[in-house]
């Protein structure tokens, strides 16, 4: 192998490496691995049906509600916790705070994952699948159309994130030499994600813009996009918290006892970050209540409804966030993340579901078959996910590379 | 003599000046608070 180093591999030998890599490492038969197998299969099975019979087939989306669990859940609230990749990225490499710096490459890869499953089921969802390339290739731009900045920055910000990761996998593939080009090319890969993640985020709330009259008025506002934006800091520092608290205990042997310890201190720091965020986000909701004389539609079910959202799942996690780090107390502070994720599916599902079309008697509810297809595509990012991390230097910097 | 002039805070801005005085106050405190030190006596149990 010595003196292959001297020549160099060859693409084959990558291609035999990456193949041998392919074989399953570990104890087989766990229980996530059974039941996230059994999912997947149903999915696949389910979405060769959508495929042939088209999305009437499996799901009970219709003319009344076009926009169902697939793009309300995958899609919009996925998009949302993947937001840790830009808020992450833009705090180690623009402002160079160091102290992240640890839990950069794990955290693109979750972005860059949640883009390619989530962004990439919205494939799914779409009646006439075919035409989603027609934004790109300029058959009907349609410039005016917010659809097309979100389909133009997903794609754009997929590239950028796998720009970002791609020093690790030259790392794992010990290609010193496209490593470092590729280290050259992180800061602008970053500086023009962030950008584009700031535009898309709201991007996907000004989508809810065109749907004022289907909108409850306690969600609908003209600050969607902004709200949108500001929340996506929070839910992604909060799904980094709560990956990273996972992560630390099926990866322990990878991360070892002082990876451990310093994710403790990082987590201290985002938990404040996300107070403050929160904090910011509360002020706007109440702003725009106040603003668009609100008050009359606090009753019922709507009305307590919508303060569960806004106080139980906004306000009280952002005080447990800022508690947590106060008195650093990590099991409070992973409630709070909890309850902020819940807090931000609720928001979403709000906005695209549950308060939509929600004066209308026949209401959408997702199939059996809508939940298993969102199940599948969680797992099969899982399964990808796990599969990079048991073999790529994530979390931390090998001193020796994977391919000798 | 000028009558009195009720003037509803509902109806006019001033709910919402009065929301932002009291977040920027507040956000005062709040970077206050996260900035500050643990306590001498939680320190010490930490340690």
């Amino acid at each position: 192998m010595h003196d292959e180093n001297k020549k160099g591999r060859s693409f084959a030998d990558i291609i035999r490496f990456i193949l041998q890599e392919m074989k399953p490492r570990g104890k087989f038969l766990t229980p996530f691995n059974v039941i996230s197998i059994v999912v997947i299969i149903a999915g696949v099975i389910i979405l060769t049906v959508r495929f042939i019979y088209g999305l009437g087939s499996v799901s009970n989306l219709n003319q009344e509600y076009p926009w169902g669990l697939w793009k309300g859940f995958n899609v919009i609230t996925g998009v949302a916790f993947a937001g840790g990749a830009y808020v992450l990225t833009f705090v180690v490499y623009v402002m160079g705070v160091e102290k992240y710096h640890s839990i950069v490459r794990v955290t693109v890869l979750n972005g860059l994952l949640a883009y390619i499953f989530y962004a990439g089921a919205l494939i799914l969802d779409l009646g006439r699948p075919w035409n989603i390339i027609n934004p790109i290739i300029g058959n009907d731009f349609g410039y005016n159309s917010v659809l097309f900045l979100v389909a133009w920055h997903f794609m754009l910000y997929m590239i950028a994130e796998f720009i970002e990761f791609s020093p690790v996998a030259a790392e794992w593939l010990n290609l010193e030499k496209a490593k470092k080009v590729l280290q050259m090319l992180t800061l602008g890969a970053v500086i023009f994600g962030i950008t584009l993640s700031s535009l898309h985020q709201s991007g996907l709330g000004a989508l809810f813009l065109m749907a004022k009259s289907k909108i409850h008025p306690l969600w609908y506002t003209e600050f969607i996009p902004l709200l949108f934006l500001v929340s996506s800091i929070f839910a992604g520092i909060s799904m980094v918290i709560f990956e990273g608290t996972i992560s630390h205990r099926v990866f322990r042997e990878q991360i070892g006892p002082d990876g451990k310890s310093s994710f403790d201190q990082i987590v201290f720091g985002l938990a404040k970050g996300a107070a403050i965020a929160m904090f910011v986000y509360y002020f706007f909701k109440l702003l725009v209540f106040i603003h668009e004389h609100h008050w009359q539609h606090i009753h019922g079910f709507w009305g307590f409804w919508y303060l569960f959202e806004i106080i139980g799942l906004v306000l009280v996690p952002c005080f447990l966030f800022a508690y947590g780090a106060r008195h650093r107390i990590i099991g409070v502070i992973r409630i709070a993340a909890i309850l902020t994720l819940i807090g931000i599916i609720v928001n979403r599902l709000n906005i695209s579901m549950i308060a939509y079309n929600w004066n209308v008697v026949d209401r959408y509810y997702p199939s059996w078959m809508e939940y298993v297809v969102s199940f599948t595509v969680i797992f099969a990012e899982i399964w990808v996910f796990r599969w990079i991390v048991t073999r790529m230097p994530v979390y931390e910097k090998h001193t020796k590379p994977a391919m000798a | 003599m000028e009558s009195y002039t009720y003037v509803n805070i509902f109806e006019t801005k001033g709910l919402e000046y009065l929301l932002l005085i009291c977040f920027l106050v507040l956000f005062i405190f709040l970077v206050r608070y996260l900035a500050s030190p643990l306590p001498a006596k939680e320190q010490a149990g930490k340690e």
